[in-house]
Protein backbone atom coordinates (compact mmCIF):
# COMPACT_ATOMS: atom_id res chain seq x y z
CA UNK A 1 0.00 0.00 0.00
CA UNK A 2 1.09 3.36 -0.70
CA UNK A 3 2.29 5.81 2.48
CA UNK A 4 0.04 8.59 2.38
CA UNK A 5 2.08 9.69 6.08
CA UNK A 6 4.93 12.39 4.10
CA UNK A 7 1.01 13.40 2.29
CA UNK A 8 -0.21 14.09 5.84
CA UNK A 9 2.93 15.33 7.15
CA UNK A 10 2.34 17.70 4.52
CA UNK A 11 -0.96 18.92 4.62
CA UNK A 12 -0.50 19.08 8.36
CA UNK A 13 2.12 21.72 7.61
CA UNK A 14 0.52 23.78 5.74
CA UNK A 15 -1.44 27.59 6.75
CA UNK A 16 -4.84 26.00 6.27
CA UNK A 17 -3.87 23.03 9.08
CA UNK A 18 -2.69 25.19 11.26
CA UNK A 19 -5.44 28.00 11.26
CA UNK A 20 -8.46 24.96 12.04
CA UNK A 21 -5.73 24.03 15.05
CA UNK A 22 -5.47 27.55 16.42
CA UNK A 23 -8.87 28.58 16.45
CA UNK A 24 -10.70 27.13 19.51
CA UNK A 25 -13.93 27.02 18.41
CA UNK A 26 -13.79 25.84 14.80
CA UNK A 27 -13.48 22.00 15.85
CA UNK A 28 -16.64 21.67 17.77
CA UNK A 29 -18.74 24.18 15.54
CA UNK A 30 -18.03 22.20 12.77
CA UNK A 31 -18.23 18.91 14.92
CA UNK A 32 -21.80 20.15 15.82
CA UNK A 33 -22.70 20.64 12.19
CA UNK A 34 -21.06 17.07 11.35
CA UNK A 35 -23.51 15.70 13.70
CA UNK A 36 -27.00 17.48 12.27
CA UNK A 37 -26.01 16.71 8.65
CA UNK A 38 -24.97 13.25 9.47
CA UNK A 39 -29.14 13.10 10.91
CA UNK A 40 -30.38 15.00 7.69
CA UNK A 41 -28.56 12.74 5.41
CA UNK A 42 -29.55 9.49 7.44
CA UNK A 43 -32.58 10.82 8.38
CA UNK A 44 -34.13 11.46 4.83
CA UNK A 45 -32.04 8.40 2.84
CA UNK A 46 -33.08 6.28 5.61
CA UNK A 47 -37.09 6.90 4.97
CA UNK A 48 -36.50 6.71 1.16
CA UNK A 49 -34.41 2.96 2.04
CA UNK A 50 -37.11 1.70 4.27
CA UNK A 51 -39.76 2.46 1.36
CA UNK A 52 -37.53 1.11 -1.33
CA UNK A 53 -37.45 -2.19 0.93
CA UNK A 54 -41.61 -1.85 1.19
CA UNK A 55 -42.62 0.00 4.19
CA UNK A 56 -44.21 3.22 4.23
CA UNK A 57 -46.20 1.68 1.13
CA UNK A 58 -48.80 4.86 1.48
CA UNK A 59 -46.11 7.04 0.11
CA UNK A 60 -45.17 6.54 -3.14
CA UNK A 61 -41.56 5.95 -4.09
CA UNK A 62 -41.42 9.01 -6.00
CA UNK A 63 -42.80 11.06 -3.48
CA UNK A 64 -40.69 9.35 -0.61
CA UNK A 65 -37.64 10.92 -2.40
CA UNK A 66 -38.93 14.18 -2.41
CA UNK A 67 -36.86 15.38 -0.05
CA UNK A 68 -33.65 14.21 -1.01
CA UNK A 69 -31.85 17.62 -1.87
CA UNK A 70 -32.01 18.36 1.99
CA UNK A 71 -29.97 14.66 2.33
CA UNK A 72 -27.58 16.28 -0.13
CA UNK A 73 -27.28 19.52 1.92
CA UNK A 74 -26.77 17.26 4.60
CA UNK A 75 -23.91 15.13 2.72
CA UNK A 76 -22.66 18.34 1.44
CA UNK A 77 -22.35 20.15 4.87
CA UNK A 78 -20.86 16.57 6.41
CA UNK A 79 -17.91 16.88 2.80
CA UNK A 80 -17.07 20.36 4.39
CA UNK A 81 -16.61 19.28 7.98
CA UNK A 82 -15.24 16.90 7.15
CA UNK A 83 -12.48 18.06 4.99
CA UNK A 84 -11.91 20.94 7.86
CA UNK A 85 -10.98 17.68 10.62
CA UNK A 86 -9.08 16.12 7.89
CA UNK A 87 -7.01 18.76 7.10
CA UNK A 88 -6.37 19.58 10.85
CA UNK A 89 -5.43 16.51 11.78
CA UNK A 90 -4.35 14.03 9.10
CA UNK A 91 -2.15 12.04 10.19
CA UNK A 92 -4.81 10.22 12.86
CA UNK A 93 -7.34 9.87 9.71
CA UNK A 94 -5.17 8.09 7.07
CA UNK A 95 -3.07 5.70 9.08
CA UNK A 96 -5.97 4.79 10.90
CA UNK A 97 -7.44 1.75 9.36
CA UNK A 98 -11.75 2.04 10.38
CA UNK A 99 -10.91 5.66 8.69
CA UNK A 100 -10.18 3.69 5.14
CA UNK A 101 -13.68 1.42 6.30
CA UNK A 102 -15.65 4.76 6.71
CA UNK A 103 -14.48 5.91 3.23
CA UNK A 104 -15.36 2.04 1.19
CA UNK A 105 -18.56 2.29 3.21
CA UNK A 106 -18.65 6.07 1.78
CA UNK A 107 -17.64 4.90 -1.87
CA UNK A 108 -20.42 1.81 -1.26
CA UNK A 109 -23.39 3.93 -0.37
CA UNK A 110 -22.24 6.19 -3.41
CA UNK A 111 -21.86 3.24 -6.24
CA UNK A 112 -25.22 1.72 -4.44
CA UNK A 113 -26.75 5.43 -5.04
CA UNK A 114 -25.41 5.46 -8.39
CA UNK A 115 -26.65 2.25 -9.87
CA UNK A 116 -30.42 2.85 -8.41
CA UNK A 117 -30.66 6.32 -10.27
CA UNK A 118 -29.20 5.16 -13.54
CA UNK A 119 -30.75 1.56 -13.94
CA UNK A 120 -33.28 1.20 -11.91
CA UNK A 121 -35.09 4.68 -11.06
CA UNK A 122 -36.96 4.96 -14.66
CA UNK A 123 -38.36 1.11 -13.76
CA UNK A 124 -39.52 1.96 -10.56
CA UNK A 125 -41.33 5.10 -10.81
CA UNK A 126 -43.34 3.73 -13.13
CA UNK A 127 -45.06 1.63 -10.25
CA UNK A 128 -48.06 1.88 -8.58
CA UNK A 129 -48.19 3.05 -5.39
CA UNK A 130 -49.72 -1.11 -3.81
CA UNK A 131 -46.87 -2.50 -6.37
CA UNK A 132 -44.03 -4.83 -4.54
CA UNK A 133 -40.66 -2.80 -5.60
CA UNK A 134 -38.78 -5.63 -7.93
CA UNK A 135 -36.18 -7.30 -5.16
CA UNK A 136 -33.14 -5.75 -7.26
CA UNK A 137 -35.11 -2.20 -5.73
CA UNK A 138 -35.31 -3.88 -2.00
CA UNK A 139 -31.67 -4.53 -1.94
CA UNK A 140 -30.79 -1.29 -3.44
CA UNK A 141 -32.48 0.06 -0.35
CA UNK A 142 -31.28 -2.68 1.94
CA UNK A 143 -27.57 -1.87 0.91
CA UNK A 144 -27.87 2.09 1.24
CA UNK A 145 -28.95 1.57 4.85
CA UNK A 146 -26.67 -0.63 5.86
CA UNK A 147 -23.85 1.36 4.46
CA UNK A 148 -24.84 4.93 5.45
CA UNK A 149 -25.09 3.19 9.26
CA UNK A 150 -21.42 1.99 8.55
CA UNK A 151 -20.22 5.25 7.84
CA UNK A 152 -21.95 6.31 11.12
CA UNK A 153 -20.36 3.15 12.88
CA UNK A 154 -16.48 3.38 11.46
CA UNK A 155 -16.80 7.68 12.02
CA UNK A 156 -17.72 7.23 15.43
CA UNK A 157 -15.51 4.12 16.13
CA UNK A 158 -12.32 5.62 14.64
CA UNK A 159 -11.46 7.42 17.79
CA UNK A 160 -11.61 3.88 19.43
CA UNK A 161 -10.19 1.36 17.41
CA UNK A 162 -6.33 1.21 15.30
CA UNK A 163 -5.26 3.34 18.24
CA UNK A 164 -4.66 5.93 16.18
CA UNK A 165 -5.44 8.83 18.43
CA UNK B 1 -26.88 15.62 45.23
CA UNK B 2 -23.00 15.60 45.21
CA UNK B 3 -22.96 12.70 47.06
CA UNK B 4 -25.39 10.71 45.31
CA UNK B 5 -23.64 11.93 41.88
CA UNK B 6 -20.56 10.05 43.37
CA UNK B 7 -22.10 6.91 44.47
CA UNK B 8 -23.66 6.64 41.58
CA UNK B 9 -20.33 6.74 39.41
CA UNK B 10 -18.87 4.56 41.81
CA UNK B 11 -20.73 1.91 41.10
CA UNK B 12 -19.62 -1.55 38.93
CA UNK B 13 -21.37 -0.57 36.00
CA UNK B 14 -20.88 3.09 36.31
CA UNK B 15 -17.16 1.68 36.63
CA UNK B 16 -17.19 -0.93 33.89
CA UNK B 17 -18.35 1.20 31.44
CA UNK B 18 -16.23 3.95 32.15
CA UNK B 19 -12.74 2.16 32.34
CA UNK B 20 -13.35 -1.26 30.57
CA UNK B 21 -10.60 -1.90 27.91
CA UNK B 22 -13.61 -3.55 26.07
CA UNK B 23 -15.00 -1.79 22.83
CA UNK B 24 -18.06 -2.99 24.15
CA UNK B 25 -18.07 -0.64 26.67
CA UNK B 26 -17.58 3.01 26.16
CA UNK B 27 -16.22 3.08 22.97
CA UNK B 28 -20.00 1.20 21.73
CA UNK B 29 -22.39 2.83 23.87
CA UNK B 30 -21.01 6.60 22.57
CA UNK B 31 -21.43 5.18 19.06
CA UNK B 32 -25.03 3.95 19.80
CA UNK B 33 -25.96 6.90 21.41
CA UNK B 34 -24.96 8.60 17.87
CA UNK B 35 -26.95 5.92 15.83
CA UNK B 36 -30.06 6.88 17.96
CA UNK B 37 -29.17 10.29 17.65
CA UNK B 38 -29.30 10.08 13.72
CA UNK B 39 -32.58 7.97 14.02
CA UNK B 40 -33.82 10.12 16.42
CA UNK B 41 -33.15 13.77 14.32
CA UNK B 42 -33.72 12.09 11.07
CA UNK B 43 -36.97 11.13 11.50
CA UNK B 44 -38.53 14.71 13.15
CA UNK B 45 -36.37 16.22 10.55
CA UNK B 46 -38.64 14.11 8.19
CA UNK B 47 -41.76 15.06 9.90
CA UNK B 48 -41.10 18.43 10.28
CA UNK B 49 -39.65 19.59 6.79
CA UNK B 50 -42.99 17.68 5.50
CA UNK B 51 -44.84 20.01 7.77
CA UNK B 52 -42.72 23.00 6.86
CA UNK B 53 -44.39 22.76 3.25
CA UNK B 54 -41.61 20.17 1.35
CA UNK B 55 -42.46 17.72 -0.60
CA UNK B 56 -46.15 17.89 -0.87
CA UNK B 57 -47.01 14.55 -2.93
CA UNK B 58 -45.95 12.72 0.78
CA UNK B 59 -49.40 12.63 2.71
CA UNK B 60 -49.46 14.29 6.09
CA UNK B 61 -52.03 11.45 7.06
CA UNK B 62 -48.80 8.86 6.47
CA UNK B 63 -46.69 10.77 8.85
CA UNK B 64 -47.57 9.33 12.22
CA UNK B 65 -46.43 5.66 10.61
CA UNK B 66 -42.75 7.63 11.35
CA UNK B 67 -43.01 8.22 14.95
CA UNK B 68 -42.60 4.64 16.12
CA UNK B 69 -39.49 4.36 14.44
CA UNK B 70 -38.29 7.96 16.16
CA UNK B 71 -39.35 6.01 19.84
CA UNK B 72 -37.29 3.11 18.75
CA UNK B 73 -34.02 6.15 18.21
CA UNK B 74 -35.06 7.49 21.68
CA UNK B 75 -35.05 4.62 23.54
CA UNK B 76 -31.42 3.55 22.27
CA UNK B 77 -30.32 7.14 23.37
CA UNK B 78 -32.10 7.68 26.62
CA UNK B 79 -30.19 3.64 27.55
CA UNK B 80 -27.13 4.82 25.96
CA UNK B 81 -27.56 8.52 27.68
CA UNK B 82 -28.57 7.24 31.55
CA UNK B 83 -25.16 4.43 31.16
CA UNK B 84 -22.84 7.72 29.64
CA UNK B 85 -24.46 9.46 32.67
CA UNK B 86 -23.53 7.18 35.47
CA UNK B 87 -19.79 6.76 34.04
CA UNK B 88 -19.09 10.31 34.50
CA UNK B 89 -21.81 11.88 36.87
CA UNK B 90 -19.99 14.28 38.69
CA UNK B 91 -18.49 16.07 36.12
CA UNK B 92 -21.81 15.52 33.82
CA UNK B 93 -24.47 16.77 36.17
CA UNK B 94 -21.76 20.15 37.20
CA UNK B 95 -21.90 20.95 33.49
CA UNK B 96 -24.25 23.75 32.71
CA UNK B 97 -24.58 22.50 29.09
CA UNK B 98 -25.65 19.30 29.83
CA UNK B 99 -28.59 20.54 31.49
CA UNK B 100 -29.05 22.95 28.14
CA UNK B 101 -29.38 19.78 26.61
CA UNK B 102 -31.57 18.18 28.70
CA UNK B 103 -34.50 20.95 28.35
CA UNK B 104 -33.85 20.95 24.73
CA UNK B 105 -34.55 17.46 24.69
CA UNK B 106 -37.26 17.46 26.96
CA UNK B 107 -39.13 20.28 24.98
CA UNK B 108 -38.22 19.06 21.28
CA UNK B 109 -39.99 15.29 22.75
CA UNK B 110 -43.14 17.39 23.73
CA UNK B 111 -43.42 18.94 20.39
CA UNK B 112 -43.08 15.78 19.13
CA UNK B 113 -45.60 14.71 20.84
CA UNK B 114 -48.21 17.71 20.24
CA UNK B 115 -47.43 17.07 16.67
CA UNK B 116 -48.12 13.70 16.88
CA UNK B 117 -51.72 14.29 18.20
CA UNK B 118 -52.08 17.23 15.68
CA UNK B 119 -51.41 15.21 12.90
CA UNK B 120 -55.12 13.77 13.72
CA UNK B 121 -56.92 17.12 12.85
CA UNK B 122 -54.34 18.97 11.02
CA UNK B 123 -54.28 22.52 11.56
CA UNK B 124 -51.50 23.85 9.27
CA UNK B 125 -50.54 26.68 10.59
CA UNK B 126 -49.90 25.62 13.85
CA UNK B 127 -48.07 22.09 12.72
CA UNK B 128 -45.72 24.65 10.72
CA UNK B 129 -44.47 26.59 13.98
CA UNK B 130 -43.97 23.48 15.73
CA UNK B 131 -42.25 21.68 12.98
CA UNK B 132 -39.91 24.77 13.20
CA UNK B 133 -39.72 24.85 16.99
CA UNK B 134 -38.72 21.02 16.70
CA UNK B 135 -35.81 21.65 13.83
CA UNK B 136 -34.78 24.43 16.28
CA UNK B 137 -34.44 22.68 19.38
CA UNK B 138 -32.96 18.97 17.97
CA UNK B 139 -30.58 21.17 16.79
CA UNK B 140 -29.87 22.87 20.07
CA UNK B 141 -29.99 19.63 21.42
CA UNK B 142 -27.10 18.39 19.23
CA UNK B 143 -25.01 20.85 19.70
CA UNK B 144 -25.19 21.22 23.52
CA UNK B 145 -24.26 17.51 23.72
CA UNK B 146 -21.32 18.24 21.72
CA UNK B 147 -20.06 21.01 23.45
CA UNK B 148 -20.04 19.02 26.71
CA UNK B 149 -16.87 17.62 25.63
CA UNK B 150 -15.65 21.33 25.34
CA UNK B 151 -16.85 22.95 28.55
Amino acid sequence: MVDLLPFAQWLRATPASDWINSSRWLWPLCESLHFIGLSLLIGITGFFDLRLIGFFRRVSIAAARDLMPFALMGFGLNVATGVVFLLGLPEQYVNNPVWWYKVGFLATAGLNALIYETRLSARVLALAPGDDPPAAVRMIGFVSLVSWFAVLYCGRMLAFIGDAF
Amino acid sequence: MTDLFAAIEGTTLAAWVRESPSIWAYATILTLHTVGLAIVVGVNAVVDLRLLGWAPRIAVASLPALFPIMWVGFAINFASGMLLFIADATTKSGQRVFYVKLVCITLALLVARTIAKHLRQPDEGHLRALAMLSLFLWAGAIVAGRLMAYL
